[in-house]
């Protein structure tokens, strides 16, 4: 073969080679698209479907608090009284009780500083750390019940960053943030306010953070269920 | 080789909605067991219920079932599981300028790792015999961290009780909390899985001073 000839014959080898990439590399993507599609019909049937053992599960919860309160009424004589007084206690400690008292409403919004391009915006934005940061200074300063929009913290509560939302007992809330603590508000306001403290870290990323002393404010009792799966009496 | 960028960047998305899904799956598993759990609750109440007519011992002995569970759950009496431990401690290692330093544990690096402990679904944990409740502090004081107003020595042991595997592997996660305590601070995290952890009550009064209870109507 000449030289020519075997330049050429590369030459349509490169040349179909492109071509055939091309179309495979389309076909590809139009396969990738169709299973994204289905990826996307699935969460959101998945979605769907959680929405609604959502609500299922709210409504056996009242069914069964209302079991327990019968259960309390219906049970007399001294030692049920006993057990009733210490009932009452642990269930302000457990967060089971909606609660009123004085203390401090801490508001926590994202930045509203002009973001420059170059820099993190990520840095801006309220995070479950923020918040864990504020409900941890309330907590050293004698807090006797803290709820974050509404949602009541117990001994179990995480608080975590999920996509734009943060999750606190399986609920997602949304920004602005409102902290809500019971506790005297001269001290929670002045552990949050201290210099060097948690509200000047937070106003240094430029957060929003406005805290209020408030004279009577209401904490609602936690909703969800106190079934563990792993836990047990140690004597037992 | 540009074919192949375009297709890594449009498959980005998909990545997200498939962390989604199984962010969901698992959501789901956990409110099926939930709701099976609720109905068994619901079930086994009535039937106390309906023995109240029987007796006050019954009654009291229901009542006082249902106490020592929220007790267990409130933080407010012992309980044991299977579950993990972990050691948090600093670890010697070059500062930079050539001084061979250990590293520092803080009240923030403490406060994060019961946090996640919580997240990935503990039902109880306790910080060198403190247990941890609604109202507890994980703050540096002087020298100390003090947990339950105590002060606390490092190292830091905390136990957990949960499923022991799913704990130590969302602690242990690709770019998580081990991982970033040990390179941005230089603090070392062992995880070890247990079949029995004994967790301790919290030792403190219930005390309120400021809050009370709403009657509901």
């Amino acid at each position: 073969m000449s030289a020519i000839k075997l330049k050429n014959f590369y030459w349509s080898v490169a040349l179909v080679s492109l071509v055939l990439g091309l179309i495979l590399a389309l076909l590809y993507r139009n396969n990738m698209d169709i299973q994204q599609d289905e990826a996307i019909r699935r969460t959101n049937e998945l979605a769907d479907q959680v929405e609604q053992m959502k609500k299922e599960h709210d409504v056996l919860q009242g069914q069964l608090n209302r079991m327990l309160l019968e259960l309390e009424d219906l049970s007399t004589g001294t030692h049920a009284n006993q057990i009733k007084e210490e009932m009452e206690q642990v269930k302000i400690f457990a967060g089971m009780t909606k609660l009123t008292g004085s203390g401090v409403e801490v508001t926590l919004k994202d930045s509203n500083i002009s973001k420059d391009y170059t820099e993190n915006p990520n840095l801006y934005i309220v995070h479950d750390e923020d918040i864990l940061r504020v409900v941890n200074e309330l907590k050293a300063a004698g807090a006797e019940a803290i709820a974050v929009n509404e949602q009541r913290l117990i001994t179990t509560t995480g608080i975590r960053c999920s996509g734009s939302t943060i999750k606190i007992n399986k609920k997602d809330l949304v920004p602005p943030f409102v902290i809500t603590a019971i506790g005297n508000p001269e001290t929670l306001e002045g552990a949050l306010k201290m210099r060097g403290g948690v509200i000047d870290h937070l106003q240094f990323f430029g957060i929003q953070v406005s805290v209020k002393k408030v004279e009577k404010l209401e904490i609602p009792a936690y909703s969800g269920g106190i079934k563990s799966n792993y836990m047990m009496d140690p004597e037992a | 080789m540009m074919l192949g960028i375009h297709y890594h960047t449009t498959s980005a998305d998909n990545v997200v909605s498939l962390d989604r899904e199984q962010e969901l799956a698992l959501e789901k598993k956990v409110l099926v067991e939930d709701l099976y759990g609720l109905q068994k609750e619901i079930s086994e109440l009535s039937v106390k219920l309906e023995k109240l007519g029987l007796g006050e011992k019954e009654a009291a002995e229901a009542l006082a079932r249902e106490l020592a569970k929220i007790k267990r759950f409130a933080g407010l009496s012992a309980v044991s599981g299977p579950g993990v431990e972990v050691v948090v401690q600093g670890q010697p290692g070059d500062d930079g300028s050539g001084t061979v330093q250990a590293s520092k544990v803080l009240d923030e690096h403490l406060m994060k790792m019961l946090n996640e402990l919580f997240s990935a679904g503990s039902e109880a944990v306790a910080i060198n015999g403190q247990r941890i409740t609604a109202v507890s502090e994980v703050r540096l004081a002087g020298n100390h961290i003090n947990v339950n107003g105590t002060p606390l020595e490092p190292p830091y042991q905390i136990l957990a009780i949960g499923n022991a595997s799913d704990l130590k592997n969302r602690l242990e996660l690709r770019g998580g909390l081990v991982e970033y305590l040990l390179s941005e601070y230089g603090i070392s995290v062992e995880t070890r899985e247990k079949d029995k952890v004994v967790i301790p009550a919290f030792k403190g009064e219930l005390y309120f001073e400021y809050a009370e209870p709403v009657k509901e109507i």
